[in-house]
């Protein structure tokens, strides 16, 4: 009884061992990102990097959002030039007179603020392949504001 | 399988031979019994084994341990996966010991409440586990380097052994197997100082419960413990914040830090930042690195790379008014920013909502690159913006 008890418990053994595909060692089961910390993140998430977040020390040297220095603020200098700013990039095409140009995002968009915004939000989308980022994470009114500046530039 | 097989042989001698011999039948006959036990032993062994398990025949209780052969047998099977696993394991030739505070930071938290550790009693709840966490510093001897990568990073199934808490971070996996190396030198003060155990002397009542975790690891003054670990003073406050979300979502994955973020609330997680960005910031020490390595950083810091697309660090890291979320990198630790580029280069890095502009930065960047302008980063200390 004792051996027929044992040769079953092996054997029982053997079956659950390659359950679940590998063998033996627990791999990747418990990977899922520890959700619990999130539920009450997700507001104050959305407030930062738009504005001082509450306890940042409100912005010394914010200066009243204008579109260039929302440009210059979020790195669009480093692969654009506008002349006469600090901006001076040179991976994507000069931005010094988009404005007058009758097509953006290399010819695959028309020349319209909401174009433009469209495709600083998700260039991708526009033109796969892109070499430059999404920034859909900003603000809807910021992208907006940057969009109006650009279209200004003739 | 073989008893099928041995039926078409069984009835096509009979067929074509008609009344052969039988003195080949009566041979046949004993294995085609035996060949029908077998199949009936298989088909009802995991019927009985299952009925077992489901009248609770097979205890389950760990009080009185295992039999011996069962024991025999999972320590043998344990030990060969082992080995087994890790022949596919790449083992450096010599173990990067920069990451030997955090690591023992994290063993004071996450292993040794089963493990034990120099100088701590474990509680007699663990001890009546089954298996027994071993003490490691006394077997740690009987594994190679790959050998414990695998333990460390996969778990043992069926132990209660955990995997590593984060994917795809082979280099804190690594850093563990070099802290364990490290613990049979250990005694309890020699733990206690590498593990960074607080005080409780420099505590300020102002600060948050949590802040005696953190510093075990980024230092009471925020400049981060041994080169892997980032100095946080200084940093902006939005950014140290919005990461230790990142952390707490697991949109940025780091094994370290999954572990002190779990369970502190949003107020806390802002105060903690509050309190690290306040810390003046001061250039950590760093190793001397040739002139011609920085001014190369300072180059692609500066302009970028344009002909391999690599847009100016600067633009986004350096200068005032920048993006609240976007890091200062002046007075980083080199090593940290070195592990973080490479991290971003292969996509395994995550971080804010932002993460994605510089996956993008750093995906053409090469190993010279990396280590130029994380020296150049490094060697820089400006007061924060
Ligand atoms: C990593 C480099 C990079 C960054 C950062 C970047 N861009 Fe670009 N951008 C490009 C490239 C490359 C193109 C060209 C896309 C194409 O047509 O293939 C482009 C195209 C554009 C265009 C279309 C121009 C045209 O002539 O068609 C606009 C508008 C634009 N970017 C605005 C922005 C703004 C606003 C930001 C900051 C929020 C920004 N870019 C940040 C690389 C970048
Ligand atoms: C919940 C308890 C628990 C925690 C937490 C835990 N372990 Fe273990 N560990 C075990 C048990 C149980 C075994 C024994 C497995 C066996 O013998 O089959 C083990 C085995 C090991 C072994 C193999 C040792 C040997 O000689 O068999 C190593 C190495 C190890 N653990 C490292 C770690 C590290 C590093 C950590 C922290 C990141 C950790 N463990 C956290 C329970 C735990
Ligand atoms: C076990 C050691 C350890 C402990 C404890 C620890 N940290 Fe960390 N922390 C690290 C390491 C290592 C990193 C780098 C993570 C990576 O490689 O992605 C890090 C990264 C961070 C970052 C991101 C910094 C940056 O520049 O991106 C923040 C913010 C942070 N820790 C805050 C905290 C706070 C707050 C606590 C206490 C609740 C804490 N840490 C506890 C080791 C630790
Ligand atoms: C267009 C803006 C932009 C440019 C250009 C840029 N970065 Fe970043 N970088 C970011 C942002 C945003 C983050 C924060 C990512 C996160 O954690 O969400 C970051 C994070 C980093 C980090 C991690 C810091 C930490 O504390 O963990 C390093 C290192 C870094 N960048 C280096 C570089 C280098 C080197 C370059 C130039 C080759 C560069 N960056 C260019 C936007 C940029």
């Amino acid at each position: 009884m004792l051996s027929t008890a044992i040769l079953s418990l092996l054997v029982g053994c053997a079956l659950l061992f390659p359950a679940n595909g590998g063998i033996w060692v627990a791999t990747d089961v418990q990977h899922q990102p520890a959700a619990a910390v999130k539920p009450s993140a997700v507001a104050t998430v959305a407030t930062i990097g738009t504005a001082p977040s509450p306890e940042a020390p409100a912005g010394s040297e914010q200066a009243p959002d204008t579109g260039l220095s929302l440009f210059l603020r979020n790195g669009c200098g480093a692969c654009h030039t506008i002349r006469g700013t600090e901006a001076g990039g040179t991976i994507g095409p000069d931005l010094s007179h988009v404005g007058s140009r009758r097509a953006i995002g290399a010819g695959v968009l028309p020349n319209t603020e909401e174009a433009i915004a469209d495709f600083i939000a998700r260039p991708d989308l526009m033109k796969p392949g892109v070499k430059m980022p999404a920034f859909d994470m900003l603000p809807k009114a910021e992208i907006h504001k940057i969009a109006r500046y650009l279209k200004a530039l003739q | 399988m073989p008893a099928h097989q041995s039926h078409p042989r069984a009835n096509s001698s009979s067929a074509a031979s008609g009344k052969k011999d039988g003195a080949e039948r009566v041979a046949n006959q004993p294995i085609k019994v035996r060949l029908k036990h077998v199949l009936i032993g298989t088909i009802c062994l995991p019927v009985v084994i299952l009925l077992g398990a489901w009248i609770g025949f097979f205890n389950v209780g760990a009080s009185t341990g295992h039999w011996k052969v069962t024991s025999l047998f999972l320590d043998l099977a344990m030990r060969s996966a082992v080995r087994t696993y890790a022949l596919t394991v790449n083992a450096p030739k010599t173990l990067d010991r920069r990451g030997l505070a955090a690591a023992a930071g994290h063993f004071a938290r996450g292993c040794a409440i089963c493990h034990g550790a120099p100088g701590e009693l474990r509680s007699p709840a663990v001890l009546r586990m089954l298996p027994q966490p071993p003490d490691l510093r006394l077997t740690v001897a009987d594994w190679t380097d790959a050998q414990l990568f695998r333990i460390i990073k996969h778990g043992i199934r069926f132990t209660g052994m955990p995997a590593w808490p984060a994917r795809d971070r082979d280099d804190e996996v690594w850093a563990m197997v070099a802290f364990l190396r490290e613990l049979p030198k250990l005694d309890a003060n020699g733990f206690r100082a590498l593990s960074g155990e607080s005080t409780g002397a420099d505590r300020e009542p102002a600060a948050p419960a949590e802040l005696a975790e953190c510093t075990r690891c980024h230092g009471s003054d925020g400049r981060g413990r041994g080169d892997l670990v980032p100095a946080l003073a200084g940093q902006k406050q939005d950014y140290l914040f919005a990461s230790l979300q990142a952390f707490a979502s697991g949109d940025r994955t780091s094994g370290f830090m999954a572990l002190p973020v779990t369970g502190i609330d949003p107020a806390a997680m802002a105060a903690l930042a509050k309190h690290f960005a306040a810390q003046p910031p001061t250039s950590v020490d760093r190793d001397q690195i040739a002139a011609t390595t920085i001014k190369n950083g300072q180059q692609i810091a500066q302009a970028g790379i344009p002909q391999r697309n690599v847009p100016a660090c600067s633009s986004c890291h350096n200068g005032p008014g920048r993006n609240p979320i976007y890091p200062r990198l002046d007075g980083q630790h080199a090593a940290y920013l070195e592990e973080q580029l490479k991290l971003f280069r292969s996509e395994g890095r995550g971080g804010t909502r932002y993460w994605r502009i510089m996956a993008t930065a750093a995906q053409r960047l090469t190993d010279d690159d990396i280590r130029a302008v994380s020296a150049y980063f490094s060697s820089r200390s400006e007061s924060p913006q």
